[in-house]
């Protein structure tokens, strides 16, 4: 119950940092207030009319009050309008949040998918061809950053080949199944593979420990089959650190994806915030930005707890420090 | 740069329990014969990956003066916009490499100018992509070091204080990093460096490197600051730190010349492995349109303006990620050279 408790403080902190950063950073931002006042196409002359809109959007208040409305807006859901006016700051986001999140799914599963039977095969027969290879294959997918790895595949597989489209489209599964695959295909692929390689030397190199335990050594003695041994035995007691970093990689392929989203124009969460950046859309990227960041600060907060009821190691070392 | 932070302060890089859990180097003694040949192999590929550094490095420093690269600057007033120009280069457009034999150039051949050129090719504007590659190479080593040192210098020096004073400090720097990692890494780069280089308006967004070190030195600081402090902790509590303070040391003497020189080699090693993720995500930004602007060239904006050209200029992205590849691997086997001669465990991400 300490350790909860001690977490939660953590949690409540670092929330009210993050909120406190990101609302205030618009004070920070050089001539924010021109920014603005042109995205709106407000006449900046005009005093009476930029004094109106900047009371407005709370420019003009305290610092202290300003984060005020912010984290009552945020909370409330009240997210307003683009400074452009011709979107609900929510919709943008949920429309964003959609194409995200699928992606995220389909990269985390496809990743997993890869990983698990590699690293099983690979940690088998350590040392062995199998293990080089796929140690080898890891390390270089690690080195390839997502562009590149985007621009070669589809080179080869939308421009030369035609198989996928260039420009993926958020085609529904619903209404086109066959062309939702194709769609999304390439960019899963292009965040599953770096994905699946760190997922597989993390596993790995678990496996290799756990197989020299004494109860895989009786699982043997038993005559057990191989199969029964690495995926009945070995595998569960394993899984802990990728588990572990799959549920932290959610919030941060959330936000992580905006290079494969641009590489395929999908109009996703990062893609979003990107053109907000560009277009000075302060208010829909100040909170794009909060909404990633505490998904991944309460992810964060769930494995932490899920690590204390699993191993309570964790909480008794916590206690001490 | 997916950011693995596993919860428990997993003192990575742990020289002692290193020692006290032989379980990992285990599997590498029990095939001594493959794993001696396995080694040296390494070592092999290691020094190719110092000679393509090396390479890099040496040109891009050079850029101006060596023979190889194409910089003729004759015909243009500004010259960041000659700097890669090759003499001919309307004639020039679009020219595969001189090696792809089995590629074709889609634009009519001018005149006398050769159907193929440059040993990357040439770009739609006939600028000579081997020559903007490596000037690239200036802004994303130069970006990439200077990150990474400015990164070193402060989150070693928070991670030092940090495991050595210990109790309310720890907590309060351990806070302070939460609340930076708390932000998806490259989300929280593009923040900073979208909204706060000092273009004032939308269009000509003509940005310096100085706010893009910023975030990368502000997204570099955490990790390395848990490293070190973890590493601190460690050597905090071995006797030659006693016997130090039982000499009457400061404890200012006693970080520098007692712990910073056994926390060092763990440092520079994650430094490395560190630029290269630095690296990459300069790429990124240059990619998003988000780096130093053009003219000047960067690798992640020469992949990403080549890539509406895939289909009739395909070298004109693939040799610049190419060479981007190399690099990063070259720095990573460095670094995972290093890590295996320190026996630092690795750090995950």
């Amino acid at each position: 119950m300490r350790y909860f408790g001690q977490k939660l403080v953590q949690l409540i902190i670092v929330v009210v940092a993050v909120t406190f950063t990101v609302s205030l950073a618009l004070a920070a931002i050089p001539n924010s207030e021109e920014r603005i006042l042109a995205v709106q196409g407000v006449n900046a002359n005009d005093e009476e009319v930029r004094n109106a809109t900047l009371d407005e959007l709370h420019l003009r208040d305290p610092l202290i009050v300003q984060y005020g409305h912010f984290v009552q807006d945020l909370v409330t859901l009240d997210w307003g309008t683009t400074f452009g006016g011709n979107q609900e700051v929510r919709t943008a986001i949920w429309d964003g949040l959609q194409i995200s999140l699928r992606l995220m799914i389909y990269a985390q599963l496809l990743a997993l998918l890869l990983a698990i039977p590699i690293a099983v095969l690979a940690a088998y027969r350590s040392g062995g061809i199998f293990d080089r290879l796929s140690t080898t294959g890891a390390f270089g997918l690690i080195s390839l950053p997502n562009y590149v790895l985007a621009t070669v595949l589809s080179l080869i597989f939308a421009v030369r080949w035609r198989i996928f489209p260039v420009l993926s489209e958020p085609v529904s599964f619903f209404d086109a199944p066959v062309d939702h695959v194709k769609n999304f295909l390439l960019p899963t692929v292009v965040l599953a593979l770096p994905l699946a390689a760190t997922y597989m030397r993390l596993l790995r190199a678990d496996l290799v420990n756990t197989l020299q335990s004494d109860f895989i050594t009786t699982a043997r003695a038993k005559g057990l089959s191989t199969s029964r041994i690495l995926f009945g035995h070995a595998l569960r007691p394993s899984l802990f650190s990728l588990l572990t970093a799959a549920a932290v990689n959610v919030g941060a392929l959330v936000g992580g994806s905006v290079v494969v989203e641009t590489a395929f124009s999908l109009e996703g969460l990062g893609g979003k915030t990107v053109a907000g950046i560009f277009s000075n859309e302060f208010r829909l990227v100040q909170i794009t930005v909060v909404v990633l960041a505490l998904v991944y600060v309460f992810i964060n907060f769930v494995v932490d707890i899920a690590y204390g009821f699993l191993d309570p190691r964790v909480r008794a070392g916590r206690a001490l420090s | 740069m997916s950011d693995t932070t596993v919860p428990t302060d997993d003192p990575t890089g742990d020289p002692t329990s290193n020692q006290a859990t032989p379980g990992t180097s285990v599997t590498e003694d029990s095939a001594p014969a493959t794993a001696k040949k396995f080694r040296r192999r390494g070592v092999v590929t290691m020094w190719l990956a110092v000679v393509w550094l090396v390479f890099l490095v040496f040109t891009a420093i050079g850029a101006s003066w060596l023979p190889y690269v194409n910089h003729s600057c004759d015909q243009f007033a500004d010259e960041a916009q000659c700097i890669t120009h090759i003499d001919t280069n309307a004639l020039l457009s679009e020219r595969p490499p001189v090696w792809a034999t089995f590629s074709d150039t889609t634009r009519p051949v001018v005149r006398d100018a050769a159907e193929r050129a440059g040993l990357f090719g040439t770009d739609t504007n006939g600028f000579d992509i081997f020559s903007r590659t490596m000037f690239g190479a200036r802004y994303s080593l130069l970006i990439g070091a200077l990150s990474i040192v400015f990164g070193i210098l402060i989150g070693g020096t928070l991670g030092l204080v940090a495991g050595y004073v210990g109790r309310r400090v720890d907590r309060v720097i351990d806070s302070i990093m939460n609340i930076f990692l708390a932000f998806p890494a490259l989300l929280l780069v593009i923040f900073i460096v979208g909204f706060f280089s000092d273009s004032g308006t939308t269009e000509a967004k003509s940005r310096s490197i100085v706010p893009i070190i910023f975030a990368l030195v502000i997204l570099s600081i955490p990790p390395i600051a848990r490293l070190v402090r973890a590493n601190t902790i460690v050597y905090a509590q071995r006797e030659f730190v006693t016997a130090a303070r039982s000499l009457g040391a400061r404890n200012s003497r006693i970080i520098t010349r007692e712990i910073l020189p056994n926390v060092f080699p763990a440092m520079v090693t994650f430094a490395i492995t560190g630029m290269a993720i630095l690296i990459v995500a300069e790429g990124a930004l240059a990619y998003l349109g988000l780096s130093v602007s053009a003219p000047n060239p960067t690798w992640g904006a020469m992949i990403f303006g080549g890539q509406s050209r895939l289909e009739t200029a395909w070298w004109m992205s693939i040799m610049p990620s190419a060479v981007m590849f190399l690099t990063v691997l070259s720095i990573n086997l460095l670094g995972d050279a290093l890590t295996e001669r320190f026996r630092i465990r690795e750090a995950i991400g």
